[in-house]
């Protein structure tokens, strides 16, 4: 077998068991690494990004802080109803800012897997694409987070030294007025799904015009 | 269909990833909170480490961006700024010459005294490279770890007061509490060790940006401005380092301590550059185990 080949085959191999993508001629290939890697990658970079956001914004202003940057980024990924990525993200998040924070290492990673999976399960059930629905989501995510944050730390005998009631409260103004923010311009970064279905609805349209304008005839 | 097939098995296993994640989570935690309380922190030490390169770049971004805005807002009160280093420096050159030949002077004294000059701990600079990012908690990490000597609960200190205490270390950074946790305490002193009885004990109060001093007797005097001094009697600081300045008094009674606010002499929020101090506590000898008239009946 030619080297080529052999090294096609390799991808194949690794498109098909690892990423599940249905392999067809070498330009569907392409599309195949595109349509699978790049979203990937892209999400990879903003969950970088807001960790990087997380650490630093305390520096440059403390309230900064109440902003839960990973959440936002788990919370859209959640919303996109992708269950593995929006759990692996959740836990991935939550364990590097725990790392760098005084509190228990795994609380955060618990209270965002849990909170992905919740936003997951909803979004498989009602419709939660609506810019204006998300608001309540982020709220929603904010709070449950922040709950079983504490009640780990409480359970374990490592109670937040800031009020419980008072910090929530500013941690879910600020998150969601962010996020909202945020999730619109993650709309534009990461909306290959966003851009597909208003394709789809595009086609759709058309093509009922055209059986409405058959039918008539 | 087989992306179909793909979808279908993922809303199948999604239940069992969940509880698979989340009980990976619950084993890290709970190693994690064993581990706090003894002094092997192994889950700790390697997420920092794993965490410390991240920390390195996000503090010089942070670091970077900070001093951007810093210079935009300040740039009009600069020539204002300009004109009173200038009568500054004139007085401070007039005031370093009176401090010179008075240093010179304490040090003639103190060679006739034989006295041992207790400020000269062995000191690390370092840099702080982050802050909690969440806001529960109140830490800060710094550059240096057990491969330049640090150790737990080694103090952290500033040029006007203490930090706080280390507790976790990894090959190249370490965390510190903040002496404003909740959960940081020292033993202090209103006024000089020695000369004033007000003693007690402080601790953090977050939720205030202070420290609070607890068990001075309401017999002492104690007033606004004084300065409070740690005493060295809790196993982690030196005696004589500066925990801050009494900014609240509630007067107490014969029969009930005076409780005290202090602002901390570090500028906690705006820290860049400390101090950890090369000290460890003497050890002290264990209490006797056996009571004497257990002993007694022995014999």
């Amino acid at each position: 077998m030619p080297i080529a080949d052999r090294q096609l085959s390799i991808a194949q191999i690794f498109l098909e068991n690892t990423l599940r993508v249905p392999i067809g001629p070498i330009g569907v290939r392409q599309l195949a690494i595109s349509n699978t890697i790049m979203p990937q990658l892209k999400i990879a970079a903003v969950l970088a990004l807001s960790i990087l956001l997380q650490l630093s914004l305390r520096v440059l202003w403390p309230p900064l802080s109440y902003i839960d940057f990973p959440l936002i980024v788990v919370v859209y990924i959640a919303l996109q109803r992708d269950a593995w990525r929006a759990l692996l993200v959740g836990t991935l998040a939550g364990i590097i800012v725990d790392a760098s924070s005084g509190g228990l290492i795994g609380a955060g990673g618990f209270s965002k897997t849990l909170t992905a999976y919740i936003i997951y399960f909803a979004a498989t059930k009602v419709n939660l694409e609506n810019p204006l629905v998300r608001i309540p989501v982020l709220a929603a995510a904010t709070v449950l987070d922040s709950a079983i944050y504490v009640f780990w730390h409480r359970l374990l005998g490592y109670p937040p030294v800031l009020p419980l009631m008072q910090t929530i409260s500013y941690r879910l103004i600020a998150t969601t007025i962010a996020g909202t923010l945020v999730l619109y311009m993650l709309d534009s970064i990461i909306a290959d799904r966003s851009a597909q279905q208003r394709q789809f609805a595009t086609r759709r349209r058309v093509a009922r015009r055209s059986t409405g304008t058959l039918r008539r005839r | 269909m087989a992306t179909v097939r793909t979808q279908r098995e993922i809303r199948q296993k999604a239940p069992l990833w969940l509880i698979g994640l989340l009980l990976a989570n619950v084993v890290i935690m709970a190693i994690d909170a064993r581990d706090n309380q003894g002094q092997q922190q192994i889950v700790r030490v390697w997420t920092q480490t794993v965490a410390t390169p991240v920390q390195n770049v996000s503090s010089k971004a942070g670091g970077a961006t900070s001093n951007f805005f810093h210079q935009i807002f300040s740039f009009r009160s600069i020539a204002a700024e300009n004109e009173q280093l200038k009568q500054r420096v004139t007085e401070i050159e007039s005031q370093l010459h009176t401090s010179r030949l008075q240093a010179a002077e304490n040090e003639r004294l103190k060679g006739l005294l034989d006295l041992r000059n207790q400020t000269t701990y062995q000191t690390l600079p370092a840099r702080v490279i982050a802050r909690d990012p969440s806001v529960w908690f109140n830490t800060i990490t710094i550059d240096r770890g057990t491969s330049s000597g640090v150790k737990i609960n080694m103090p952290v200190v500033s040029a006007t007061g203490i930090v706080g205490r280390v507790i976790t270390v990894s090959p190249w950074a370490a965390q510190v509490m903040l002496v404003t946790d909740e959960k940081a305490g020292a033993g202090a002193v209103v006024g000089q060790l020695g000369e004033s009885g007000a003693l007690g004990s402080v601790r953090g109060r977050p939720d205030l940006g202070l420290i609070e001093m607890r068990y001075v007797s309401g017999l002492e005097k104690v007033t606004l401005g004084d300065y409070v001094m740690t005493t060295g009697q809790d196993g982690i600081y030196p005696p004589g380092l500066n925990v801050g300045e009494v900014v609240d008094v509630k007067n107490g009674t014969a029969t009930q301590p005076h409780q005290i606010l202090i602002r901390p002499g570090a500028r906690l929020d705006r820290l860049e550059e400390v101090a950890v101090l090369l000290y460890e506590a003497p050890q002290r000898t264990a209490p006797a185990q056996t009571l004497p008239n257990v002993e007694k009946k022995k014999q």
